[in-house]
């Protein structure tokens, strides 16, 4: 540990290292553990994926160093710590996917550095909002049209690319976050100096709210189209979310939420599949949902019960048995295997993603800028409690997917370049404040 | 102005961090404190793949014959059961349809992980090591077991006999039956479960411990308890006029004799011949209070301890007894009141037992695979709940209604021993037969068994069910 | 040796929790120490912003200077202050105009004749954002970089 004086260390990013070397100890250790256990299928490939993602994080290491990059050294180490546990977690439950979520970590690397060097100019994302908007319109509408859309399990959201398939709306949430960031840079003061009022209520300036509620209610629709109530979910709350950030009227948050509340009522009485996915919440052990609907809550409920405080041990659990466990259930396998411990630190990374994002929005010197970083922070944080409560039962269940963490080629692509964003936005903090790198 | 955003940012936080709080919890119940009842569910796989892998422990009756075992079989170990009479009480392990009965209740010992072996379960969880099972004994002796079963016969109702001393079980007969040696098997256990489930008569449900029924005649030792500790002096002769009406604001609603009595009678007599009319009047001369109390104090209304599943019975629907009617109704047997055949004989036990009430239970021990007892199943008393001299006076008594002069309880003699005992001929609903009560203990002087039967709707009442109570003692005595 | 592994075994799957709480840590530490160092870096006198002086009355600070901000300003008339504002309208402990949190804020000190921003009244603590204009009694400054 070394002692700093408050002044810039220079190009060596020591603290990113520092974390970094952990990350590679507790990722080497679980997999070790994970291998250990499955006697049958020992194969070589699986020994070099560790070795093979942990040169990748070293790699995005000196590349930062290399360019002399001056900004946050925290939030990387604990994207590479998360897709570490993403990559034991696959290798455990499915390890047939495992050589492609490499492939997709390869893919999240890059984009990460892409996103690092390209646009020069972070502010230059503000002047475009409008094709920001645009290009999140069509991604949304893709999965909709008849050659490249597909459906999958009830869901239409995926498009063919090549021989795999993405999710667009994972894209989209980030369009959506830098237009909205631009937008209410603009005009936050007219939204929220709002001169008139009724009662206690401001009486928003509607044609001011129009572009924004419209791009909302386009994403909503769509995703109504769509049937992936996670993603409706997360719209809704970024929409919210970055209302609220830019304008500070408590007021447009408790409409929203009513809305949302109105809104589920709507969709259940409406919707069937919202229907089973808000009675399986409520009772899943039912005789006419524990085996059908509800079978696989229930089995991630098993799986959490067995988990205890220390877990049943990595490989030692039997996560297996719930239905598609490596990309909708990851939290209750991981909280199986390492118990509540383990779970416990896992959600305190995610906290800990969320400060530091949240910090350097703080400190970030424009509105824009503040907007963009406490927006994506918000994003990660939001998905995460909001499949984090499903699988806990707190909430009904939606197919979003753990950052990073589970298993899913355009989240950890998206998520990747998110962190990019992010450190981008701290880079100009530093610049501007010539402060020290911590 | 507007509000910084910096300020926003903080507050949006500060709810986040809020949020994430209450997931920490979350997780928490469901890994900590809602863990137990989880583990335990009989669908949970992991219960189940610790189970098929690995040859199940065997259930055995007292004297080591088995019940159930896991008989190895090409595609793993199959669960054979051999008492077909003792179904509800051993229950099933079935891999689809979980457990039920001791299968349920004992479901770690059986897999050699019961809770008074820490170590084993230390080495199951967390080594993979797990220990071959050994073997859950239980009270029933089979060859009393066979003589209630020939008894009953084919008649629905249900036999159980216990030792009033330590409240083990020494047989357990529920009719109707079936045999579940279908429900394990898989290719045979959707048809027989659908059947089972579908079947009127409800073979599933143990009549012993969750039948509730109206007692009749039976419940009238809960009212000369209540009297003989209240003082009431049990000599004096009462006068007995059939029918019998306390006032006029009873209306047409009269209590009658079962033999359109019209004399004195003490409460020997009451016993011995069965008398509603004179415990009507005990009742009322009690009062509604200390029959609730004393009722409360047998059990009637509680949930008797028990290591399956057993029912509530009930005092009245209400909890207690409002109007003279009832209180006359209920002193007598019938009113609002709901036993099962286990509670009478714990009650009966109680009054074997110099007043002390023995804690039911069906197994007695756990052991391992070598034969050594891990764990000894021997619950204590409930308590007193009748003073000596009251369970003696009783006791007394209640040979009388067997042995004595006119007993209605007749058919349970036995040569060569004292028995103590009451038959009931309980009302159920208007139109059926009423439904056969004996439950009786022996040898009176030091009883070792206790005796409860029923027989659903058979219109001889309690002079059916005597005998039956009469071969299940002889069995037992070794007579 | 069926045992040996099995607790070795057991060894790395403890050793796994262990290092992940340790890196869980570490993180946090390094998160505290990132917002200490920027909480110094900005409590230095910036050389970042200036007070410009836009009208002024005579003694007062002369029209056009350029008066360097520190961290933590003080405005009024009197001699002790940060920066003295010569104006009878002023009062002696006038305002106060400070950074932090990467933002800059005036606040007013319990003037007799209040401080004005942008021709509005500073009520609490507000923000002051380059090119606002800052008035102390006759005197107007301007925020600038």
């Amino acid at each position: 540990m070394r002692a700093e004086a408050g002044v810039p260390l220079g190009r060596a990013r020591f603290t990113e290292l520092s974390l970094l070397v952990w990350v590679a100890a507790f990722a080497v250790t679980g997999f070790v553990a994970v291998l250990a256990t499955e006697t049958s299928s020992f194969s070589p490939t699986a020994a070099i994926v560790p070795a093979v993602f942990l040169t990748l994080m070293l790699a995005l290491h000196v590349f930062l160093v290399g360019i002399r990059f001056r900004g946050d050294q925290i939030l990387m180490p604990i994207a590479a710590g998360l897709t570490a546990i993403g990559l034991i977690l696959v290798q455990r439950l499915a390890s047939d996917l495992l050589l492609q979520q490499l492939s997709w970590s390869i893919i999240a690397a890059g984009a990460f550095a892409a996103t690092i060097l390209v646009p020069r100019d972070l502010t230059a994302l503000a002047r475009f909002k409008w094709t920001w908007a645009l290009l999140g319109v069509l991604l949304l509408i893709a999965p909709l049209l008849p050659l490249i859309g597909r459906e999958v399990n009830g869901a239409r959201i995926w498009i063919k690319v090549g021989p795999g398939s993405i999710e667009p709306w994972e894209a989209v949430k980030i369009l959506l976050v830098i237009f909205f960031a631009a937008y209410l840079e603009e005009y936050r003061e007219v939204l929220s100096h709002t001169q008139r009022r009724i009662g206690p209520f401001p009486v928003p300036p509607v044609p001011y709210l129009v572009p924004i509620v419209a791009m909302w209610g386009i994403a909503m629709v769509v995703m109504v189209f769509e049937k992936d109530m996670g993603a409706t979910v997360l719209f809704f709350g970024i929409f919210l979310a970055m209302l609220f950030l830019a304008t500070g009227e408590a007021f447009y948050a408790i409409l929203g939420l009513t809305l949302l509340i109105l809104g589920g009522f709507a969709a259940y009485h409406l919707f069937g599949h919202v229907q089973t996915r808000v009675d399986t919440w409520i009772r899943p052990f039912d005789e006419d949902l524990r085996f059908d609907a509800g079978f696989q809550l229930v089995q991630g409920l098993f799986a959490l019960a067995n988990g205890g405080l220390l877990g049943a041990g990595l490989g030692n659990g039997m996560p297996d048995r719930i239905p598609v466990v490596w990309s909708d259930f990851v939290f209750d396998a991981f909280a199986e295997e390492a118990g509540l411990a383990g779970a416990l630190a896992l959600l305190a990374l995610y906290l800990v993603f969320l400060y530091r994002g949240m910090l350097i929005a703080l400190r970030a010197p424009t509105p824009f800028l503040q907007l963009l970083a406490a927006g994506l922070s918000f994003i990660v944080a939001l998905q995460t409690l909001v499949i984090v409560g499903g699988n806990l039962r707190l909430i009904p269940l939606t197919g979003i997917t753990l950052p990073f963490v589970a298993y899913g080629g355009s989240s950890l692509v998206t998520n990747w370049m998110l962190v990019g964003l992010l450190l981008r936005v701290s880079q100009v903090s530093e610049r501007m404040r010539g402060g020290g790198a911590p | 102005m507007t509000s910084p955003i910096a300020a926003n940012i903080r507050s949006l936080t500060f709810t986040l961090a809020l949020a994430f709080l209450v997931t920490s919890i979350g997780a928490a119940y469901w890994t900590i404190l809602a863990s137990d009842q989880l583990a335990n569910d009989p669908f949970n796989p992991r219960l189940i793949a610790a189970t098929s892998s690995r040859p199940r422990g065997a259930i055995v009756d007292r004297n080591g014959a088995p019940l159930a075992t896991s008989e190895k079989t090409d595609s793993g170990f199959a669960r054979s059961y051999r008492d077909r009479t003792l179904a509800q009480v051993v229950g099933y392990a079935s891999t689809k349809y979980g457990l039920s009965g001791i299968e349920a209740a004992y479901a770690d010992s059986l897999i050699g992980q019961d809770p008074a072996d820490p170590v084993s379960i230390w080495k199951a969880r967390y080594f993979g090591d797990r220990a071959p099972a050994g073997q859950v004994m239980l009270g029933i002796d089979l060859k009393i077991q066979k003589a209630a079963a020939d008894a009953l016969g084919g008649r629905k109702g249900a036999i159980v006999a216990l030792d009033p001393r330590t409240g083990a079980i020494l047989a357990s007969v529920s009719v109707p039956s079936y045999d579940p040696n279908p429900v394990v098997d898989p290719s045979k256990q959707d048809a027989a479960f659908e059947q089972l489930n579908h079947d009127q008569n409800r073979p599933l449900l143990n009549r012993v411990a969750q039948g509730l029924y109206p007692p009749g005649s039976i419940f009238k030792v809960i009212t000369g308890a209540a009297a003989l500790e209240s003082g009431f002096d049990a000599t004096k002769k009462l006068r007995v006029d059939d029918p019998y009406q306390a006032d006029k604001s009873w209306g047409d609603y009269f209590v009658r004799s079962a033999s359109h009595a019209h004399g004195l009678f003490d409460m020997a007599d009451g016993f011995r011949l069965s008398e509603n009319i004179y415990f009507a009047q005990v009742g009322l001369t009690i009062g509604a209070a200390k029959l609730t109390e004393y009722a409360k104090r047998f059990g009637v209304g509680a949930t008797p301890s028990l290591d399956l599943p057993a029912a509530k019975g009930q005092v009245s629907e209400t909890g207690s007894i409002d109007r003279p009617t009832l209180l006359a109704d209920t002193s007598y047997g019938q009113g609002e009141l709901l036993v099962s055949p286990l509670q009478m004989a714990l009650i009966y036990a109680t009054i074997a037992n110099g007043g002390v009430m023995p804690t039911a239970h069906y197994a007695t021990e756990v052991r391992d695979a070598e034969g050594h007892v891990v764990r000894s199943i021997a619950p204590g008393p409930i308590g007193q709940v009748i003073s000596p001299g009251t369970a003696k006076t009783l006791s007394a008594m209640l040979v009388g209604a067997v042995e004595g002069q006119g007993g209605f309880a007749f058919g349970a003699r036995i040569p060569g021993v004292q028995v103590a005992g009451k038959t009931g001929t309980a009302e159920n609903r208007p139109g059926q037969a009423p439904h056969g009560w004996f439950v009786g203990f022996a040898p009176a002087e030091n009883p070792t068994v206790v005796v409860a039967v029923i027989v659903e709707n058979t219109p001889e009442g309690g002079v059916t069910a005597a005998p039956l109570g009469a071969q299940v003692m002889r069995a037992a005595l070794g007579k | 040796m069926e045992i040996t592994f099995a607790v070795l075994l057991w060894g790395v799957r403890i050793a796994f929790l262990v290092l992940l709480y340790l890196f869980l840590i570490r993180v946090f530490g390094s998160l505290q120490r990132a917002l200490a160092t920027e909480n110094a870096v900005a409590a230095r006198p910036t050389g970042l912003a200036h007070l410009v002086v836009q009208r002024t009355v005579r003694g007062a600070p002369r029209l056009g200077d350029r008066l360097p901000l520190r961290a933590v300003n003080a405005l009024g008339r009197d001699a002790g202050n940060d920066i003295v504002i010569n104006d009878e309208a002023a009062s002696a402990r006038h305002a106060l105009v400070e950074f932090a949190d990467g933002e800059w804020w005036v606040e007013d000190a319990g003037s007799t004749n209040g401080t004005v921003v942008n021709g509005e009244i500073v009520r609490s603590r507000e923000r002051l954002q380059y090119g606002d204009e800052l008035a102390i009694g006759r005197v107007a400054l301007r925020l600038e970089q």
